[in-house]
């Protein structure tokens, strides 16, 4: 599913409701339940949301913390408490399926901006939820990357997870079987990805503007 | 003459073996507007921070305005070149959004009537009226890349340099900020806008340079002077 | 030479115990001289330690003379009328403090040697709990970042035009306390969205944790270890006889 929205609406917002971030760690009231797979978000502890949701911020440079890329990326199967072995799996597995194996060794720290953001999506792909929330990944990505992405959710979504991603780019957007707009906190509307985009009356050409 | 020249420009982070750039050839025009695309980790970025002074080359030289590049300091560069860099996060220092637009132009010493009208026009150019006394870092990430980009166009520059400035974007800002950037340009300011946008740079662009693996991959070429009508 | 991280931290706090013990100009300028030999040892030009040590060199001559001035005692070598501003004894003090901070802080560049995962990991095989392991080391990751941090806001203000070395002193202290807080805040801010993404990447879901890889004390470092620590504590034990 992709959530839209003009810039400002509360996508972001709502991700944060949606991982727990709201409820634990930012200010803020936080009205009504939000329930994530029949558990009350509210219920659990932030790390034990973890089990349930991962997300992968806006801000590449505040969620990369480890000296090297493999560290980056083993960072949360260690915390889930896997054996070694399996930890290197993982980390192999999810560096191949990124196509940045190369990056190893390198400080997160130091990458290009786009790069961050795909080891940013690998140290999260690494947790291995059911639910994954991306925050506009996609927008910094060249068209490589981007197809890449698209073609690792498409695979996780063969798998049975359940991808929430806020975009902008609409374009970006057409691997999504739901479509949920949003305009000033409030949601504007949800349905399936197709029906929405036929309706351009609706998009209006504020959200679909065509470069023609 | 070519406002930003630069010969034979190659970099490679100090301790770290890995060149990033390999002897860049590169003249750009005043009132150009040029597209840097390529893939991540090709060097875009490492490229436009040579050009405003902020990484040193390792080798090769670069002018800006006729004159070495290193002769100028960072506030001369500043005044001629606006950048924009690609994290809003790293370029928002003051305490409140006005502030933030308003900053250049009252160390450079304008009259704050002046510089509240340019806050004013900016402030609702960019649609952040309403955030006027915000913390600048409170903002979603598309607001603060409007900020950013509000904050260095208030300074009127030369020439800008804008890295990534879609991401965080809608269309209907993008196509805002495009309208915007278009009058300037026409107005006889050029810029480099480093994207992946290619909506946007195919809109925008009138010259492509493509850069892999820190060289120059293909270049469509200087437009030649005559071509602005206004 | 390879040696675990622990080894090397075994001898950074030996180095540094050692230098805050001794109270005498000769003493410190051994183990100092020690400090350097070992850094040598792992690969540092003198010139890169000369470079580190530079930031500190104001504040070890502000304390050298503060110590000249204000500790009396021994033969008074120059005065201004009947008040004795250099003693031997105060000059002595100074050389002293001045040793001590040299030590510790090029004792502290062989923490520079290991990457901050090695660091975690030793202490964590040292029995440390990994939330402090990992609180220590993200503090000393922040360092940097907070200083690159500065960098940047200094760059960016020069880049929106400002000649920051030309504008008068009284106004550049004004534009640096406007630009303190939103800075520290902005900074903090970051700090938290940091604890947030560990935790959303299950930080602490458990008790335990595991780890990719294991540091493993070879013969050599025992050795090392040992070595450091019989010496450093008959240095101590003559000491105090």
């Amino acid at each position: 599913m992709v959530v839209a929205g003009l810039s400002g609406c509360g996508k972001s917002t709502l991700c944060f409701c949606l991982c727990g971030a709201i409820r634990h760690n930012r200010d803020g009231v936080l009205a009504g339940e939000v329930l994530l797979n029949g558990k009350n978000v509210r219920e659990l502890r932030a790390a034990g949301l973890a089990l349930e949701v991962g997300m992968v911020f806006q801000d590449p440079d505040t969620q990369l913390f480890s000296p090297t890329v493999e560290d980056e990326i083993a960072f949360a199967p260690e915390n889930l408490c896997l054996p070694p072995g399996r930890i290197r799996e993982r980390v192999e597995h999810v560096l191949d399926l990124l196509g940045i194996a190369a990056l190893r060794e390198a400080n997160p720290y130091r990458l290009s901006g786009g790069e961050k953001h795909l080891v940013a999506l690998a140290a999260v792909l690494a947790l291995d939820p059911p639910v994954l929330l991306l925050d506009e990944v996609m927008s910094s990505l060249d068209s490589a990357g981007r197809k890449k992405v698209a073609a690792v959710l498409e695979r996780l979504r063969g798998a049975g997870k359940t991808i929430i991603a806020v975009e902008h780019d609409l374009e970006a957007v057409d691997f999504a079987d739901r479509l949920m707009v949003m305009e000033k906190g409030a949601l504007l509307r949800y349905g399936r990805t197709e029906t929405l985009l036929a309706d351009r009356d609706f998009m209006g050409e504020k959200l679909w503007h065509s470069w023609n | 003459m070519a406002f930003l020249e630069l010969t034979r420009v190659s970099f490679s982070y100090p301790k770290r073996g890995r060149r990033v750039l390999t002897e860049i050839d590169l003249a750009l025009d005043r009132d150009e507007i040029t597209a840097i695309v390529g893939p991540n980790g090709g060097g875009k970025t490492t490229l436009t921070k040579l050009m405003i002074g902020v990484l040193q080359p390792s080798g090769g030289q670069i002018r800006l305005d006729g004159r070495p590049l290193a002769g100028y300091s960072l506030g001369e560069i500043g005044r001629r070149v606006g950048y924009v860099f690609q994290n809003p996060d790293v370029q928002l220092f003051c305490g409140t959004v006005a502030e933030e637009i308003g900053f250049g132009l009252t160390n450079r010493g304008y009259k704050p009537e002046m510089v509240e009208e340019r806050i004013q026009f900016y402030l609702d150019y960019f649609e952040l009226g309403v955030y006027r006394n915000v913390f600048p870092l409170h903002l979603s990430r598309g607001e603060k890349q409007r900020l950013a980009i509000a904050a260095v166009l208030a300074n009127e520059p030369l020439f800008l340099i804008l890295d990534e400035p879609t991401a965080g974007l809608d269309a209907y800002r993008k196509k805002l900020l495009a309208d915007y950037l278009q009058k300037i340009a026409r107005l006889g300011r050029g810029m480099i806008l480093v994207s992946h946008d290619e909506p946007f740079v195919g809109r925008m662009a009138e010259r492509v340079v493509a850069l892999k693996d820190g060289r120059i991959q293909s270049d469509s070429g200087r437009k030649g002077n005559a071509a602005y009508e206004a | 030479m390879k040696l675990d991280p622990r080894t090397k931290m075994v001898m950074v706090v030996c180095l540094s115990g050692l230098a805050l013990l001794y109270n005498t100009p000769g003493q410190l300028l051994l183990v100092f001289a020690v400090t350097v030999a070992l850094l040598m040892i792992f690969h540092f030009e003198l010139s890169v330690i000369g470079d580190y040590l530079k930031p500190f060199l104001s504040l070890m001559l502000f304390l050298l003379v503060i110590q000249c001035v204000f500790s009396p005692g021994g033969e008074v070598l120059l005065a201004a009328g009947p008040v004795p501003l250099i003693t031997t004894g105060g000059l002595s003090m100074g050389v002293c403090v001045v040793l001590r901070i040299m030590t510790v802080a090029a004792a502290a560049m062989l923490f520079t040697t290991f990457s901050s995962r090695d660091f975690i990991l030793g202490l964590v095989q040292w029995k440390v709990p990994y939330e402090l392991a990992f609180m220590v080391s993200i503090a000393l990751r922040f360092l940097p970042v907070f200083r690159d941090e500065l960098s940047n806001v200094v760059t960016a203000v020069q880049l929106r035009g400002v000649e920051l070395k030309k504008v008068p002193w009284r106004e550049k202290m004004a534009l640096y306390r406007r630009l303190f807080f939103p800075v520290v805040y902005g900074t903090m801010l970051k700090a938290q969205q940091l604890a947030v993404s560990m935790e959303a990447r299950g930080f602490r879901v458990y008790p335990r944790r595991t780890y990719l890889r294991r540091l493993n004390l070879l013969g050599a470092d025992i050795a090392v270890m040992l070595v450091c620590l019989v010496s450093t504590i008959m240095l101590i034990a003559l000491h105090f006889t």
